[in-house]
């Protein structure tokens, strides 16, 4: 027995024993043979891992013994896409009611804030929150669900990672946005002028006093943040939105509580997301080509078998944690890493970012390339910041833009 | 209220096989440098993730300074060519982020150049010393920092 071989049963019996420890972190983790199948797997053959959907049998037997629990699903900032995602789970959307009162849900349901407040503590079940918190409604709310609610759970890239509205935290803040947004982008400017409001334009103010009354707006913060930065958060499900497999092992796992008094996963568990990354999952083979030119998947006929990065498409997929079942590198768009890092990772830019520069060759003249040739090779990538933390930046070591008091 | 000079906190990354041994060579040859800098030794420049980079900086370093082994030098033959790519791409995010790419530096330093390791560290310090304290200082953000014009306080608070 060679050493190569020794260490490859080595690492096969570790495999085989992770599972268990697996099964026991989620309530509905992927059965013990799928697990066993995949860590047989060899090396760089084309055999992708897939993330299972959770089997949720037939219908709901009615409502629970204790009667129905309480559900709440609530959006902060986010762009719905969420919401709609909880839709994805087809027919059993409609059983739900069977087992739970919706008792907020602002994009479908009628339960008001008010509704909310009279409810005693730790009422709701499960909270849903979507999106990030940006603003004063927003940690409001948030802060009142927290209050109402056994388990909440962090639904969505926006809500785990910052997602896209983090974005916002590279720009100067809250009064850059809002001068930007009412007085620069080109619609806008002209509403102001046409309304003859062009020398002191209308901007949103927090309170206004009329007639009848004060009037008042949520204020916007400088600093958008992510919902664990605000509120204890019991579960993470990353996703932009979140796949129908990853609903449907939350959905699981709160019916085998509810209607069989299952345990729960242990808290803070990622649910939805597997231990490796996404290229676990893609079924493109690899070459391990070096970039020579970046391109974009609209600029070339992407080859449907090779691996994107070898065609020179950046993707994101080896920084990113799997559970996706590669739904968009399949289909020939790069991974934009939605997902977030894999477990043992807390920057998923960085990450991404070594993985990336490492990939440009060692050209003949580097032992004598001076350092502008090679900001000139690594300035192919565009926006690399915003690339690479695209949604991760809320939670990224620095989550927003400084300022140097020197500028030379 | 008399200013105290501007002390700048440096953290410098040194290679195991060539600057590592430089800057023994430095310590040995008993060269003056300014005591502003704390070496972390990796085994090679490439092993310096942007992470490290990045955690530094959020944790309040003025400035990152990482030191290699010369081109066509690398212990690990290619370790430096990677790592002079990456941190160049680093300083185009540190840049995006608003601070002075010169924050960070690369530098090849060998084992024999305990000279060149003192010059490097004492150019540093100053150029730090001349772009102020790292402007992570007071922006760091909890976000609570940020939000004191909040008016309508909070119920549960």
């Amino acid at each position: 027995m060679s050493f190569f071989d020794r260490f490859k049963k080595k690492k096969k019996n570790e495999e085989t024993a992770a599972p268990k420890a697996e099964a026991k972190k989620e309530a509905a983790a992927a059965p013990a043979a799928a697990a066993k199948e995949a860590a047989a797997t060899p090396v760089g053959a084309k055999n992708p891992t897939t993330y299972p959907t959770a089997d949720l049998g037939t219908l709901l037997p009615g409502a629970p013994k204790n009667g129905k629990i309480n559900l709440a699903i609530y959006w902060a900032a986010a762009c719905g896409g969420c919401d709609v995602s909880i839709l994805d789970t087809n027919e059993r959307v409609l059983t739900i009611g069977d087992m739970a009162n919706i008792v907020m849900w602002p994009i479908a349901a009628d339960g008001k804030e008010k509704d909310i407040e009279a409810m005693p503590d730790k009422s709701i079940t499960v909270s849903l929150i979507n999106g990030a918190v940006r603003n004063t409604e927003n940690e409001h709310m948030v802060k009142l669900l927290r209050q109402k609610s056994l388990l909440v759970v962090c639904y969505g890239t926006c809500a785990c990672f910052g997602g896209t509205p983090a974005l916002a935290n590279l720009t100067g803040g809250k009064d850059d946005i809002l001068n930007y947004v009412y007085t620069k982008t080109p619609t806008s400017a002209n509403f102001q002028k046409d309304c003859g409001h062009a020398d002191k334009p209308v901007v949103p103010v927090n309170e206004y006093k009329a007639p009848e009354g004060v009037l008042t707006l949520p204020v916007l913060y400088d600093t958008v943040k992510t919902l664990d930065q605000v509120i204890d958060v019991d579960y993470y499900i990353p996703g932009c939105p979140p796949l129908q497999e990853s609903i449907s092992q939350l959905l699981k796992a709160v019916v085998d509580f509810v209607y069989n008094g299952v345990a729960l996963p242990p808290k803070g568990a990622e649910i939805g997301v597997t231990e490796k990354c996404l290229c676990d999952e893609c079924p493109r083979t690899k070459e391990y080509k070096r970039i020579t030119k970046i391109v974009e998947p609209y600029q070339i006929d992407v080859d449907p078998d090779k691996c994107l990065m070898d065609q020179g498409i950046l993707c994101l997929g080896p920084a990113t944690v799997g559970g996706c079942n590669a739904r968009c590198t399949i289909v020939g768009q790069p991974c934009r890493g939605c997902y977030g890092p894999t477990h043992l990772v807390q920057e998923h830019g960085s990450s991404a970012l070594s993985a990336i520069a490492s990939l440009f060759p060692v050209l003949d003249d580097d032992p004598t390339m001076d350092e502008e040739k090679v900001i000139e090779i690594m300035s192919q990538i565009k926006d690399p910041l915003g690339y690479f933390y695209a949604f991760t930046l809320g939670k990224s070591l620095l989550n927003r833009s400084v300022k140097e008091e020197k500028t030379a | 209220m008399a200013e105290k000079e501007f002390e700048p906190l440096i953290v410098t990354f040194c290679c195991n096989w060539c600057s590592y041994a430089g800057a023994d060579g430095a310590g040995v040859a008993r060269l003056q440098m300014p005591p502003n800098f704390r070496i972390i030794r990796t085994m090679c420049s490439a092993r310096v993730d942007p992470e490290f980079v990045l955690r530094a900086l959020s944790k309040g370093a003025d400035g990152v300074i990482i030191l290699g082994c010369h081109p066509a030098d690398c212990h690990y033959i290619g370790g430096n060519y990677r790592a002079r790519r990456r941190i160049a791409l680093l300083r185009l995010v540190l840049e995006q982020y608003g601070f002075d790419p010169k924050r960070l530096r690369l530098e090849w330093v060998s084992a024999s150049e305990g000279e060149k390791f003192q010059k490097t560290m004492v150019s540093f310090v100053d150029q730090i010393k001349e772009l102020g304290p790292s402007p992570v200082h007071d922006e760091l953000t909890t976000a609570e920092e940020h939000n004191d014009d909040v008016k309508s306080p909070v119920k549960e608070e």
